[in-house]
């Protein structure tokens, strides 16, 4: 059962070819506006916006992550993200629910990993990793921090480069020892290229090529299919 | 009182669940010897004479520190382990009943961070994120100069952020030199930014 | 000054084998709590063994105005959530679009009688929120305002559990006289 998204990736691309682009160490001086719906800035006490149920199922789901040792920081986010866009309320229960699976499903595939390496495999899966995919990375931390390696897998997919080849390049990349900086480099480079109006799968493959570290071996990794696997533990 | 509750089916669950179990005679052993192995649980009165109120943080290191201190009165940094169940995963040094009427530690002092975005036309911007509960009210951005640069810096812990730009209360926008996360659920795919533990810009 | 209230003097006084008594008075209630909770008899032990020690280390912190027991129980829920996530974590399935957790009854059960063993596996068919909340209503007896304080839940939100579990336990009546 997926969830309908309004991918908006190819208009926005449609946008960036016509205009100028201006590169700065610290920020891109682009101005990106993706109109969504209109909204007003509230001032006022927040969760008391809910209507009774709204509240009373999402506070519910607050428990559950609790109970289960889940952490329950992002599903408030979520909460309050859909108040300040002013989305029903069972929007907001999908919303937090949605979040709640990912966190869980994201424990069941790593283990025990501390609540932001959780939340941004959550988004590695909600972005269309399979959750074998993402279970490669159990225990494989060893005292490195896989924050920028999930941070630039779900960037990748998001914006509309293939399931597989963003776990081709991200895997291997990791395998190789790449560090933070490695990480955002290739995002980067990516990103810049898509900018100049490359495919995305186009670029992430050219870029890879370049990232330091060995050669692609012949046999590329491979998705496990739930069976025995080199890589997994 | 609903219906379900008095259905006898669910009191009959109930009553039944109600009688007493039968457990391992041994068990209450155990918990017995388990507590003569841990010191004695000193009474917050007698803390308060011994210490001067200070900040502690719980760490392995700080708890070492506090038994380099405090030894002789008795005070466990280690965790008892008499379980006969054989070598399960201890607790946490700070579950041990030590420095009960102690002020709270205080965090590690978030760093700040600039953010920056280009909109010549706006009359307003916000930013929101995970770290103002998206509110827009909150964190309004400042413009600077003629070039229609918008900023604020805002303290952030280490770890992973969600953030957009909201420019005159209505349109929301990404960051185009950071990463951006899935669709949050209501129509927008946000902004990530990383903030490294430790780091010191 | 209660008997519980003077133990714990003793106990914080320097007698230990105070503790004893503590431990005698409410071991076998909260080991049916535990039990009931956890559907198996392990899981319940570790979770016994780690409410009475962490009682015992948090001992200095008990006030004379809370209700021993209701302090006991705080802890021993809590360790039961903690136990039924450990273990929870390793029996989960990988579903991406899950609905409830459901726990499987456990088959290392080892049960004397039936009935008990029937009703502690529809026990364990309750979503362990429902069941917590089923627990501490129904057979602890407790109160909404005792169960708030001890869960850090609303009354309404408990109320609403209890219902739906009572629901639950209806409905599988139901599907039983229809087989």
């Amino acid at each position: 059962m997926s969830r309908s998204r309004d991918r908006s990736r190819s208009n926005v691309f449609a946008h960036l070819r016509w205009l100028p682009r201006l590169v700065s160490v610290s920020a891109s001086l682009l101005l990106i506006a993706l109109p969504l719906r209109a909204q007003e800035p509230e001032q006022q006490d927040r969760m008391a916006k809910l209507d009774v149920k709204t509240r009373a199922a999402v506070e519910l789901m607050y428990d559950s992550a609790a109970a289960e040792g889940l952490p329950t920081q992002p599903l408030r986010s979520i909460a309050y993200l859909g108040i300040t866009r002013k989305a029903d309320g069972r929007q907001i229960i999908a919303a937090v629910r949605r979040e709640l699976v990912l966190l869980r499903t994201a424990r069941n595939s790593l283990g025990r990993v501390d609540e932001q390496e959780l939340m941004a495999a959550a988004a590695v899966l909600d972005a269309g990793a399979k959750p074998a995919q993402l279970a490669v990375f159990k225990n494989k931390q060893r005292g490195r921090s896989d924050l920028s390696a999930f941070t630039v897998w779900a960037d990748l997919i998001t914006r509309g480069v293939s399931g597989e080849d963003a776990y081709s390049a991200i895997t291997r990349l990791w395998d190789d020892g790449a560090d933070d900086a490695t990480f955002m480099s290739l995002w980067n480079n990516v990103q810049s290229d898509i900018l100049r109006g490359l495919n995305p799968g186009t670029a992430l493959q050219n870029r890879i090529r370049e990232a330091p570290g060995r050669p692609p071996t012949t046999k590329g990794p491979q998705t496990p299919e739930g069976q025995e696997n080199a890589r997994s533990e | 009182m609903t219906d379900s509750e008095q259905h006898p089916y669910v009191e009959w669950i109930a009553s039944e669940a109600r009688r007493p179990v039968v457990m391992d005679p041994g068990a209450r052993d155990r918990i017995m010897a388990a507590v003569r192995a841990e010191p004695v649980p000193v009474p917050a009165a007698a803390w308060r004479r011994l210490l001067q109120p200070r900040v502690f943080h719980m760490s392995p290191v700080g708890t070492a520190l506090l038994a380099a201190g405090l030894v002789g009165i008795g005070v466990l940094t280690g965790v008892a382990t008499s379980n006969d169940r054989g070598g399960r995963a201890a607790e946490h040094p700070r579950d041990v009943a030590v420095l009960p009427s102690q002020p709270p530690v205080s965090p590690p002092r978030d760093t700040l961070y600039k953010f920056v975005i280009v909109a010549p036309q706006a009359g307003k911007v916000s930013l929101v994120g995970d770290f103002n509960d998206w509110d827009v009210a909150k964190t309004p951005m400042i413009r600077s100069g003629q070039s229609g640069l918008w900023t604020v810096a805002v303290p952030l812990a280490a770890g992973r952020h969600l953030y957009a730009f909201v420019v005159d209360g209505t349109t929301w926008v990404q960051d185009p030199s950071a990463p951006i996360a899935p669709d949050d659920g209501f129509g927008h795919a946000n902004s990530v930014k990383l903030v490294a533990r430790g780091s010191s810009s | 000054m209660s008997d519980d209230a003077a133990d714990v003097q003793r106990v914080l006084a320097g007698d230990v084998e105070a503790y004893a008594a503590l431990v005698d008075r409410y071991y076998d209630r909260c080991a049916r709590f535990a039990i009931r909770m956890l559907g198996n008899r392990d899981d319940a032990e570790d979770a016994l063994q780690a409410t009475f020690l962490r009682a015992y280390r948090a001992l200095n912190r008990y006030q004379e105005r809370d209700r021993f027991s209701a302090w006991l129980y705080r802890i021993l829920v809590n360790q039961c959530r903690s136990v039924a996530a450990r273990r929870a974590h390793r029996e989960r399935v990988f579903v991406r679009e899950e609905a409830l957790l459901l726990n499987a009854p456990d088959r290392s059960a080892v049960w004397t009688g039936e009935d008990e063993e029937f009703v502690q596996r529809v026990l364990n068919e309750l979503d362990p929120l429902l069941r917590e909340a089923f627990l501490l209503k129904h057979i602890e007896e407790m109160s909404y305002e005792e169960m708030s304080a001890l869960t850090g839940v609303g009354v309404s939100a408990l109320k609403m559990r209890v219902k739906r579990a009572c629901d639950r336990l209806r409905e599988r009546w139901e599907r039983i006289q229809h087989d």
